[in-house]
């Protein structure tokens, strides 16, 4: 987006140049490629909306009289909060190659930490901060173990995510939190709907604005990339590498202690198990967010119109009364077709780095570098 | 010494005969012909670019060869346009990574090397361990075969890869060689290698053996060879020979007095880096200077802390260096003390100097990032000013800041690296094979940039083992040995041999 603009004027100056555009012809012709494809609608960049599209068109013509009303746009829009919210949470820790799959654990947790207190006579807003304080202590824990112990996150955060499960089976025996006092002024942080849309939708659109302020107007966003991508460059570029890592795991989990609130409230109960059925369908959102807008990187935009695309296809399903495995076998299909074709574009632009690394080592007078210590 | 060495019918184990080896417009191998006699421990050697990698990588099928070569081992043609499996099954190879899993175990690499034995399907893991345990059970070496082999010794795993190359091979005629193994050895496991080397060759076995320590060459090997830009320049017996000669066969004619820089020296009482007792994994104590405008190269072979000094001084060692330093007229800080960060340019560009998946203009961004901020919001106006500014400063063509640095070419990337710390009102850069992958234009851009910014008062100091490098920019270089610094040669003692000689510690 604001790549974009500045790539036309420079163009002449290149071509002013010939030895410079014979010697740089590879990537030379896919930057023109890049400044035609460039703009705001190419399908590198948004091929998930027109694949939005199609996925709406079909439903419009399959099931008009269902799908085609008001009440979807809403529903679509409200189904879509909470998986929001949780494929939000994981895209700090994305952006520096760090996974969180503990967020699905943290979101029962804050859900049941605060509908407890809340049954339990607890006012509304101490109880909410007790489940968001709930999820922040697993941040500090995941950021230890990943960060400081050094264990893989990926194996890292799965096994403090069983840890919270048992400890959520501990307290609730595994029986959902119910209480007179849930439907009150908890449930309406959940239910309460403005023209239809209810306040989760607001509340994951304020964690959209955050995280792509943070993530791309910010010092810190370039620096969280900057360490995804090469840890190692970033480190001696004088990036504080470790603790930015520390810190995405404190953020994921509250983003997620704020999803699981919200997923708690919606349903008027405190569901020991309800959010784990997030973790899949966030990262597949999350993964998927990473192939728009900024390909390449996890990004808040991106994310939202992954997550609708795949809402509207599993609303659509729904309202097509198609039976109950449709929607995860939608969301692996869609999952799989989008990663396949970034990871399509991803070999197409190395191939065209490594034959520019193979021009270079043919034409290069140092046919000996393996000698040269690294 | 050279030992004694009966001599009888020489006949060659290995000939090559007419080897051209063309990378674009490179000829890294030109017209070689070359006999190995059998028996004998033939050393193969030559400065950076010789071309004596490219040989031994066309001769394990990993190079095709441009048409014409012929090779015959034990007096039989084979095809060395043919891929690497189809290469005698005397003919053998260490290279110098050794090719092992330092995960697994010495039974494990076995069966990776030479084949698991099988029965019904299932590894028969008793016999592999008896066989691995049998292969190098004449090497008498005390290892436990079911342990890693990272937790062996460098010798060790040496051993190991030996000891799986050769096995079930016809040793009366075999013949096996080896790209630097002991570029990796502390002295003391450089000699328990040499007596296994005997040993091979006692068995009637070849060896090639691939240097940059002439001191080896003397002791173990009875004839050498010399390449020099793709050229056999000379193939004899070792007896009679001095270091100085094999130097200067390497060296060839010194003409590095035209490209010599003729700038003034430096002002030696207003430094821009001061460090004292510098140590390491590989450093033992090394002082030194350099001064505002002063480029200050550091020379050595592997493992004399050539590769480590500039990580040293850069504070990136802070977990095993120690010593003091200064940069200007600053403080001095302890490099033990984790605190101190200078900017360096890496030696492996792609692994510690760019962030491939961005741009340009954030990877010039990336050091500079908290001045560019505002509240924590970046100012993209100030971003897209640095990068502008370095782009013009190192002349970078084309110039795109939001063109992905992965697809530049590797001189435009060191550019960029370059560029990166010149933005910075830094009194010293610190460099690390600036010209590794970098193309010949981009080379001497590369330079002129280097000599212009030291003229304009920057301190620079720049490790290389491309002889080339120091040539061209350096007014001062301290040759490292074993750690310390062996000589400190200044202007016109700038020259190949003297730096050759200074490295493999030969008095001239």
């Amino acid at each position: 987006m604001s790549t974009t603009p500045t790539a036309d004027p420079v163009q002449p100056q290149r071509s002013a140049d010939p030895q410079a555009s014979s010697r740089e012809q590879a990537p030379a012709r896919g930057s023109r490629a890049g400044a035609l494809f460039g703009s705001a609608l190419s399908p590198r960049r948004i091929g998930a909306v027109y694949v939005w599209a199609v996925i709406v068109l079909f439903f419009a013509i399959y099931t008009p009289d269902t799908f085609l009303t008001g009440t979807t746009v809403t529903q679509i829009l409200n189904n879509s909060a909470i998986t929001g919210l949780a494929a939000l949470a994981l895209l700090i820790p994305l952006a520096t190659r760090t996974f969180d799959l503990s967020i699905g654990f943290v979101m029962s947790l804050s859900g049941v930490t605060a509908a407890n207190f809340v049954a339990n006579g607890m006012p509304l807003v101490p109880a909410v901060l007790l489940g968001l304080g709930a999820a922040l202590v697993v941040g500090v824990i995941n950021a230890t173990v990943v960060v400081v112990m050094r264990v893989d996150s990926f194996i890292g955060t799965l096994a403090t995510g069983s840890i919270i499960a048992s400890f959520i089976t501990m307290v609730t025996n595994e029986q959902d939190i119910t209480d007179v006092r849930l439907t009150g002024a908890f449930s309406d942080l959940g239910q309460t709907d403005i023209g239809g849309v209810t306040l989760p939708v607001l509340y994951a659109l304020a964690v959209v604005i955050v995280l792509w302020v943070l993530l791309e107007h910010t010092t810190t966003g370039r620096r969280l990339y900057s360490t995804g991508f090469n840890p190692d460059a970033a480190k001696l570029a004088s990036v504080r590498v470790d603790r930015l890592r520390f810190l995405s795991l404190l953020a994921s989990a509250f983003i997620a202690g704020v999803a699981g609130i919200a997923l708690a409230a919606t349903l008027g109960a405190g569901s020991p198990s309800a959010g784990q059925s997030y973790l899949l369908p966030a990262f597949a959102a999350a993964f998927l967010g990473a192939t728009q807008i900024r390909p390449g990187r996890f990004n808040a935009i991106g994310t939202v119109i992954a997550v609708l695309v795949l809402t509207t296809g599993t609303t659509g399903l729904a309202l097509a009364l198609a039976p109950a495995w449709a929607a995860d076998l939608f969301t692996g299909v869609v999952l799989i077709a989008a990663l396949t074709l970034t990871g399509a574009e991803r070999r197409r632009l190395r191939s065209r780095g490594s034959a520019f690394l193979r021009l270079r080592k043919r034409g290069g007078s140092t046919p000996d570098t393996p000698e040269v210590a690294s | 010494m050279a030992t004694a060495i009966r001599r009888p019918v020489r006949t060659p184990a290995l000939r090559i005969e007419r080897l051209s080896k063309t990378f674009g417009a490179t000829k890294a191998l030109d017209d070689v012909t070359i006999a190995f006699d059998r028996g004998q421990t033939h050393a193969l050697v030559g400065s950076n670019g010789s071309g004596k990698s490219t040989l031994i990588k066309t001769l394990a099928g990993y190079h095709r060869p441009d048409p014409g070569a012929h090779a015959y081992f034990a007096g039989e043609e084979f095809d060395l346009e043919a891929p690497g499996d189809e290469r005698p099954a005397g003919l053998r190879f260490i290279h110098q990574d050794l090719g092992l899993v330092l995960e697994l175990s010495a039974v494990d690499n076995f069966g990776l090397k030479c084949g698991f034995s099988t029965s019904r399907g299932f590894v028969s893991w008793r016999e592999q361990a008896r066989r691995t345990r049998e292969a190098i059970a004449r090497f008498d070496l005390g290892l436990d075969v079911h342990a890693p082999l990272s937790q062996a010794t460098p010798v060790e795993r040496t051993i190991v890869a030996i000891a799986a190359a050769i096995q079930d091979w016809d040793e009366d005629g075999g013949l096996l060689v080896l790209d630097e193994p002991t570029a990796a050895l502390p002295p003391v496991e450089v000699t328990e290698l040499f007596a296994i080397l005997d040993e091979v060759k006692a068995a009637g076995a070849t060896i090639v053996y691939v240097s940059h320590r002439l001191d080896e060459i003397f002791q173990i090997c009875s004839d050498v060879s010399v390449l020099r830009a793709g050229r056999l320049v000379a193939s004899r017996a070792v007896e009679g020979l001095e270091p100085q000669d094999i130097a200067a066969l390497m060296v060839g004619t010194d003409v590095d007095t035209e490209i010599r820089p003729t700038r003034p020296a430096a002002q030696r009482t207003d430094l821009a880096l001061e460090a004292r007792g510098l140590r390491g994994e590989f450093l033992r104590g090394v002082d030194l200077q350099v001064g505002h405008g002063e480029i200050v190269g550091v020379a050595g072979l592997l493992g004399s802390g050539r590769e480590e000094l500039p990580y040293v001084v850069a504070g990136a060692r802070a977990d095993i260096a120690s010593g003091r330093l200064r940069v200007g007229d600053g403080e001095w800080s302890r490099v033990e003390s984790g605190g101190f960060r200078h900017p360096i340019v890496p030696a492996d560009r792609l692994r510690e100097g760019i962030v491939g998946e961005m741009t340009i203009e954030e990877n010039l961004a990336l050091p500079v990032l908290s001045e560019l901020g505002r509240g924590g919001l970046l100012r993209r106006g100030a971003e897209r000013d640095v990068a502008r500014e370095s782009i013009r400063r190192v002349d970078l063509v084309p110039p795109e800041p939001d063109r992905v640095i992965s697809t530049l070419s590797g001189g435009n990337q060191q550019k960029v690296v370059v560029a990166r710390w010149l933005t910075e009102q830094r009194p010293l850069l610190i460099l690390a094979e600036p010209t590794a992958g970098v193309d010949i234009a981009a080379r001497m851009a590369l330079f002129r940039l280097l000599i212009a910014e030291a003229d304009r008062g920057l301190g620079v100091l720049v490790s290389s083992s491309d002889v080339d490098d120091l040539l061209h920019l350096c007014t001062r270089v301290l040759v490292l040995r074993d750690g310390v610094v062996a000589r400190e040669l200044a202007y016109d003692e700038i020259t190949e041999t003297n730096l050759l000689h200074a490295m493999e510690g030969i008095d001239s």
